[in-house]
């Protein structure tokens, strides 16, 4: 039997990807993960989650160069109007 | 656009570009603060948005940020990109509109993970049946992406794009929102736990 719980698991979740544990921790961690298949699965998708919102993000900046026109006019309007310091 | 095509290919030339623009940006030459604007604008808007997620208020955010920009430009350090220097100025210039709408609690509980009095989880957690490369392939499931980080209450979904997304370091998104380093490290694991909780429904039957 492993000696941590899923509950504990999971509530370190952050600190086993961020590879913050003590090594004895650590070790707990990977035996627990090796006989249950739901934390594998927690562990898989909770990293998948944090890829995907990155990545989604910069697809959305790929996608977003070209600011609206009239943006680009107020910066360039409030700009001329501030005394050059 | 040309300019940014060049920028992810290759970073040399960029920075040769940018010691150049800096240069004209310093002497007050107009035309290279239109540069500046045309080609940053875009890529700034949609970190704004991402942050205050009102439209008004991020392009508020962008113009505050050229504005300072321009005024700073003689602290800038030729050694850094143009690009992470107008960002970090954007990041603040949004946050400042936003620090009013963090402090405000929200619950999350019901997004995360709830377990038996065993210590299992409610209901077992099964895998994904693509990988994130695949899924972000499709515009629509990057949008499904965006649309559950928004779903997410303020402050956890705040920590999320400033930590996970803006890649800012820890003390310094702790800094800004006027939390605890350790109160920071506590609400990114339950907002990408809620964010998982919000993806998974979508995520175990394959194409969306
Ligand atoms: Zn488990």
């Amino acid at each position: 039997m492993s000696s941590v719980s899923c509950i504990e698991l999971i509530a370190f979740l952050d600190a086993y990807v961020d590879d913050e544990l003590d090594s004895e921790t650590r070790g707990d961690f990977d035996r627990h993960l090796l006989v249950c298949p739901s934390c594998r699965a927690y562990l898989a998708t909770y990293k998948e989650t944090i890829d995907l919102a990155r990545g989604a993000a910069e697809r959305e900046e790929d996608l977003a160069h070209d600011a609206p026109p009239e943006l680009i006019e107020a910066v360039l309007t409030s700009k001329s109007r501030r005394p050059k310091s | 656009m040309l300019c940014s095509t060049i920028e992810h290919a290759t970073l040399s030339p960029m920075l040769a570009d940018d010691g150049y623009l800096v240069e004209r940006l310093r002497t007050g030459d107009d035309t290279a603060f239109e540069e500046l604007v045309n080609h940053h604008a875009g890529p700034l808007l949609a970190v704004t948005r991402r942050i205050l997620r009102n439209e008004e208020e991020a392009r508020d955010a962008v113009q505050e940020t050229f504005v300072a920009a321009f005024r700073g430009i003689s602290a800038f350090q030729s050694e850094s990109r143009v690009s992470t220097w107008l960002h970090r100025i954007a990041v603040n210039c949004a946050l400042m509109k936003l620090r009013i709408r963090v402090r405000r609690e929200a619950d999350v509980d019901a997004l995360l993970p709830h377990f038996r009095p065993d210590g299992h989880q409610d209901h077992s957690s099964v895998s994904w049946s693509e990988s994130a490369e695949e899924i972000l392939q499709r515009e629509q499931s990057c949008a499904l992406v965006r649309q559950c980080i928004d779903q997410l209450p303020e402050p956890y979904r705040v920590v999320l794009v400033l930590r996970d997304i803006e890649q800012l370091p820890a003390d310094v998104v702790a800094e800004k929102l006027q939390i605890t380093r350790d109160n920071l490290k506590v609400k990114l694991h339950r907002a990408r736990q809620a964010l998982r909780t919000l993806l998974d429904p979508h995520m175990r039957g394959a194409a969306l």
